[in-house]
């Protein structure tokens, strides 16, 4: 009793490890035709480990050549006459995984490769940089903010409710950044935000799209498009509407196959707001299209 | 893909052959032995040993019992498949540079090599497709090149014409039966010398390619040039593959110029082209060193690499390679399918 008392329960774990035999190897045939074969070894401390391994059996048949399969069980000779069945790793290895898709512009995937470099290098820099969201300061992208819907980027509180409504309604886009653009004194307002008017501003917003003329106002922005579909048919579609400016499909630049997503830009904004209620909802290609006026780019 | 990595050749690759099924790959080097490989998971059968200089062909027949090789040591030798046994050799002056049999293995023809005093030709030689007959020794033909040395030669279909590629760029057509000159056409770059010489599946036409960068599709029957590949660099070997309608190509500078040109790395890659719209499709990297011979697995499923660093290179293709379409083709298999449909 008194020896017994004298071991630290620290100990304790210690002394059974070394007075207890390692456990038989068990093999147990699971219920999905897999075995579960758990093994018990000591490391080098000393320590047990347990192995446990699952392991399922698939036969894989094959049809082949019966002189092939003959030419199989044939004796090996010559150097290798003193070969094992199976691959000899001294003359025989496995390379590593090469990635080989036949493209027609492969060409132009090589050189996205090439410019790799240059894409670390920017990585490098921006390493230490930490993403900092323009509305809500939060530790993730603008884009990605919760916010983004309801509050405008910090720097343009004054127009921030007006703002979010902007591609909705001419009207208060217009007045929005208007707003944003007087709102400011003294800050940088970027060329195409500036103007004093309402009118103006609507003028200067007009001409601060990317693409220049393009109006968003009468810019429809059609999702769950079938991969399979085409511009063609979008503009078919849309065009009983009213005159189309413009058919926008995404398009994966790989396959060739449409992203899902399509722009539709009207002459007229009343037309897209009939091609809006009707097309919304529309089955095209076993999908249902959802149309929507497009958002302003940022 | 993963690549199965040959090692059975201590010096650079010659020619690597694969049997008609596709489950056997026969290599040469320019050391002294041929080695047989499975070519489903790249095990090695045996080697065969006898020759005394480097091998530069190897030819199976289309049985699978015997294959034939070429070596600098000045034979031709026939050898059993199952178990290395060398069965004949045939001496010649000069060494012999490729040789090829016939589509039912009756006619092997060999091409020796130009050199002291000896002009190249071409001996056609009658073979028994068995491992206990009596090879004869005559030569059933002997073509003589004298006006520029035959480097490649095959045979086209039905055994009718003898098809040669020659130093000086140029294709010339025998005849199969009795050797007469048909044709000969200077198809590549004069003085450029043609590499190598493989048929498509039934040998109605070939491929050839050249050290002018290019290689070309000729038609057997008249040597019309159907199509060119152009490469930007010296080509070693072509192949076309068989099921999907590509062709590889495999070169690089020659390995005694690698260090006298600039550092650039490379150009050691197989190259796939598309065989109708002569268009670069991919690459395959993996050799150390200049591809000196392609071949491609009959059945389709693969392609094998022998290069200059000493190592075969065994690819499966993943599905991506037979997925690949361009878009005609696809419309057209699209259209095909809806008249089944129809139909």
């Amino acid at each position: 009793m008194a020896a017994q008392a004298k071991h630290d329960w620290a100990d304790d774990d210690d002394l059974d490890e070394i007075t207890t035999e390692l456990p038989p190897p068990q093999k147990i045939q699971n219920k999905d035709g897999s075995t579960t074969i758990i093994e018990y070894r000591l490391n080098d401390n000393g320590q047990k480990v347990k192995t446990t391994r699952r392991i399922r059996y698939i036969t894989h048949r094959e049809v082949v050549n019966p002189r092939v399969a003959e030419r199989k069980s044939w004796a090996k000779f010559g150097a290798s006459a003193k070969d094992g069945a199976g691959p000899m790793p001294d003359t025989t290895s496995v390379g590593e995984n090469i990635i080989f898709r036949p493209s027609m512009n492969w060409r132009k995937d090589a050189k996205n490769e090439d410019k790799d470099p240059n894409a670390q290098a920017m990585k490098d820099k921006l390493k230490d940089k930490k993403v900092k969201c323009r509305i809500c300061n939060g530790e993730h992208f603008t884009a990605r903010c919760p916010y983004k819907d309801t509050m405008a980027p910090i720097g343009e509180a004054a127009g921030a409710d007006v703002a979010a409504g902007m591609a909705d309604d001419e009207q208060s886009g217009a007045a929005g950044v208007g707003a944003a653009g007087a709102g400011k004194k003294g800050s940088y307002v970027p060329p195409a935000l500036r103007g004093a008017g309402g009118a103006a501003a609507g003028a200067g917003e007009r001409m601060g799209g990317k693409y220049g003329e393009r109006d968003d106002l009468a810019t429809l922005r059609v999702t769950n498009v079938s991969e399979m579909a085409e511009e063609h048919e979008l503009r078919d579609l849309f065009e009983r509407f009213g005159r189309v400016t413009r058919v926008f499909l995404a398009k994966d630049r790989d396959t060739g196959m449409a992203k899902g997503f399509a722009f539709i830009s009207f002459a007229d904004r009343g037309d897209a707001v009939k091609a809006c209620a009707k097309m919304d909802g529309f089955g095209f290609r076993h999908l249902i299209l959802r149309v929507e006026f497009a958002k302003k780019a940022q | 893909m993963r690549p199965i990595l040959l090692s059975g050749h201590e010096r650079a690759l010659t020619q690597v052959k694969y049997n008609r099924e596709g489950d056997l790959i026969f290599s040469t080097a320019k050391d002294q032995q041929i080695c047989a490989w499975f070519a489903h998971n790249g095990e090695r059968l045996g080697t065969y040993h006898g020759h005394q200089g480097a091998i530069w062909t190897v030819d199976v027949d289309p049985t699978s019992t015997i294959i034939a090789s070429g070596s600098a040591d000045n034979t031709i030798r026939l050898w059993e498949v199952k178990t290395g046994k060398l069965l004949k050799t045939w001496d010649f002056p000069t060494a012999v540079k490729r040789v090829e049999f016939n589509e039912d293995g009756t006619k092997l023809l060999g091409v020796t090599e130009k050199r002291m005093g000896h002009l190249g030709t071409i001996v056609v030689l009658d073979i028994k497709v068995d491992v206990e007959a009596e090879q004869s020794d005559e030569k059933a033909l002997t073509i003589v090149c004298d006006e520029s040395k035959a480097t490649v030669a095959g045979w086209s279909y039905l055994s009718k014409y003898i098809i040669a590629g020659h130093e000086d760029g140029s294709v010339s057509q025998y005849d199969g039966k009795n050797g007469d000159l048909l044709y000969n056409l200077p198809v590549h770059e004069l003085n450029q010398p043609i590499t190598d010489l493989q048929w498509n599946h039934d040998r109605t036409y070939f491929i050839t390619a050249s050290k002018d960068k290019t290689a070309k599709l000729i038609s057997a029957k008249d040597l019309e040039v159907f199509k060119t590949y152009v490469a930007d660099t010296p080509l070693n070997s072509a192949v076309i593959t068989p099921k999907k309608d590509y062709v590889i190509l495999g070169g690089g500078q020659a390995a005694m110029d690698v260090t006298t040109t600039s550092a650039r790395q490379g150009k050691f890659e197989a190259r796939f082209y598309h065989k109708i719209f002569e268009e670069e499709i991919g690459r395959v990297r993996g050799h150390f060193g200049p591809l000196n011979t392609v071949a491609a697995d009959p059945t389709g499923k693969g392609y094998a690499s022998g290069g200059e660093d000493g190592y075969v290179r065994v690819h499966q293709f993943d599905k991506g390679y037979f997925d690949f379409m361009y878009e005609v083709e696809r419309e057209r298999q699209n259209k095909l399918a809806a008249q089944g449909a129809g139909n």
